[in-house]
């Protein structure tokens, strides 16, 4: 089975799951709501247009999609622990970095799907629509999600793996993720401004690599990973 | 390296014993003191030879986890064990180190430097690996994740200070092209001898770590061995 095949099968297979249960969708959002809720009591809406939205809603925006990150991709390895599927993945005739492809794939249609509901509620919240630029903000989130989701799938196997959910998929993920997110966050800011993609450039070139490194990354060590024992 | 373990770790001890005596009396005694600073700049040559060290480890640490994920021996594996938990042993001190001298040269203990920011992200990142190590339930196991997480660590840290570069800078170049030396002669000697001393300390750290790695895996085969004739 080719390497596109395999990755695709893995992820409708995973897709398909969430389709029918919504439950990562569900947990996933109402955590990410939670955290933007305390935020919006956190930094009150005068505060927010003092400083000028662009300097405080791309952290906000950005810790609230990388904790409900952290909640959605722990959910898509816990699937694979029942009756103990990820084993049975791992004996798949595919190669394995099909099998990282396939995850990662549905983890990140899944972290965009919960984005298309929680940007636009950011942005009415903190009353950030003036001056934001949405295809620039568009890109800027397909990016940067694109990395955490590659970064996020593969730690989540290793947490899942070493029979740990979300503390240790945490404590991995998000020092590892500390490029992306600061690229997130000054580009986020851009785009909320309603600047030029150009002037951020630098840091969209440098996120474009690291996802292309990650992803080279993960596909060579997914096989270690999965090993059982 | 079982029989010649009591000569390589007592020789490589000794050497890091006598340098670490050279290194202070060069420091405190020989160097001259820094105009302006003053008697704290003398930490320089305890903090900048740790933290050379400290990312020596990582790439130590990149080397061990390839070798352990292209060829699966066990040695790999210690030497990736050794470098991670020595390193951030040698991490932590950098840590301190630093804001002790930052306070009294910048006025801050700490600020968001790239160096300072990454040397900490550096540390959660090894942190990681060894807490995650902890919950492998096979000695393999703990070796693979080992070796995954090393390998992305290890390629993060240069995306990490590049890009806390650009969001921030302020840490002070002391060397750099068109600075000359910027050491008197003393002070370049001290942290020289200090280097050097630093890092046999380090090399035999990491001998005493693969070493223990070695015993632990000698054990749990005992063990299991034991456990399954009985």
């Amino acid at each position: 089975m080719s390497f596109l095949r395999a990755a695709s099968a893995i992820a409708g297979k995973d897709l398909r799951i969430e389709g029918r249960t919504f439950r990562t969708a569900a947990s996933t959002g109402l955590f990410a709501l939670v955290v933007l809720v305390v935020f919006a009591f956190a930094f009150d809406l005068d505060t927010v247009r003092r400083l000028g939205a662009p300097r405080v809603v791309p952290g906000v925006l950005w810790v609230t999609l990388s904790f409900a990150s952290i909640v959605g991709l722990t959910r898509a390895f816990e699937i694979e622990r029942q009756r103990d599927a990820l084993t049975a993945l791992a004996l798949a005739p595919v190669d394995r970095g099909a099998v990282f492809a396939g995850k990662g794939l549905a983890s990140l249609a899944v972290l965009l799907a919960l984005e298309l509901v929680l940007v636009p509620l950011t942005l009415i919240f903190f009353d950030a629509t003036d001056t934001v630029s949405l295809g620039a903000l568009a890109l800027v989130l397909l990016l940067h999600t694109v990395g955490l989701a590659e970064l996020g799938t593969l730690f989540g196997a290793v947490a899942s793996r070493l029979g740990r959910g979300e503390a240790l998929l945490a404590i991995l993920l998000l020092p590892a993720a500390t490029p992306l997110l600061l690229s997130a966050v000054q580009c986020t800011k851009g785009a909320l401004a309603g600047d030029p993609l150009s002037e951020n450039a630098r840091w969209m070139l440098v996120t474009a690599g690291c996802d292309v490194l990650y992803f080279l990354v993960a596909l060579l060590v997914f096989e270690s990973v999965l090993e059982e024992g | 390296m079982t029989r010649r373990f009591p000569l390589v770790y007592g020789t490589l001890l000794a050497v890091s014993a006598l340098g670490i005596a050279l290194a202070l009396a060069q420091i405190f005694l020989v160097a001259p003191e820094e105009r302006v600073m003053g008697a704290v700049q003398k930490i320089f040559y305890i903090h900048v030879p740790l933290a050379a060290v400290t990312f020596l480890a990582v790439f130590v640490l990149l080397v061990g986890a390839l070798g352990y994920l292209t060829t699966g021996r066990p040695v790999w594996d210690r030497l990736a064990v050794a470098a991670c938990e020595v390193g951030w042993v040698f991490c932590t001190l950098v840590l301190i180190t630093g804001p002790i001298w930052a306070k009294p040269a910048w006025g801050v203990w700490w600020t968001w430097e790239a160096k300072i920011t990454t040397t900490l992200v550096l540390w959660l990142l090894l942190a990681g690996i060894v807490v995650a190590r902890g919950y492998a339930t096979t000695p393999e196991q703990a070796a693979r994740v080992g070796a995954v997480l090393g390998v992305v660590a290890a390629l993060d840290v240069p995306i990490v200070y590049k890009a806390v570069d650009w969001w921030r800078g302020q840490h002070p170049i002391v060397f750099g092209p068109g600075r000359g030396d910027p050491l008197a002669p003393g002070m370049g000697r001290a942290l020289l001898l200090s280097m050097l001393a630093v890092t046999v300390l380090f090399s035999a750290l990491v001998v005493l770590r693969m070493r223990l790695a070695a015993l632990e895996e000698a054990l749990a085969a005992a063990e299991d061995a034991a456990g399954r004739s009985w």
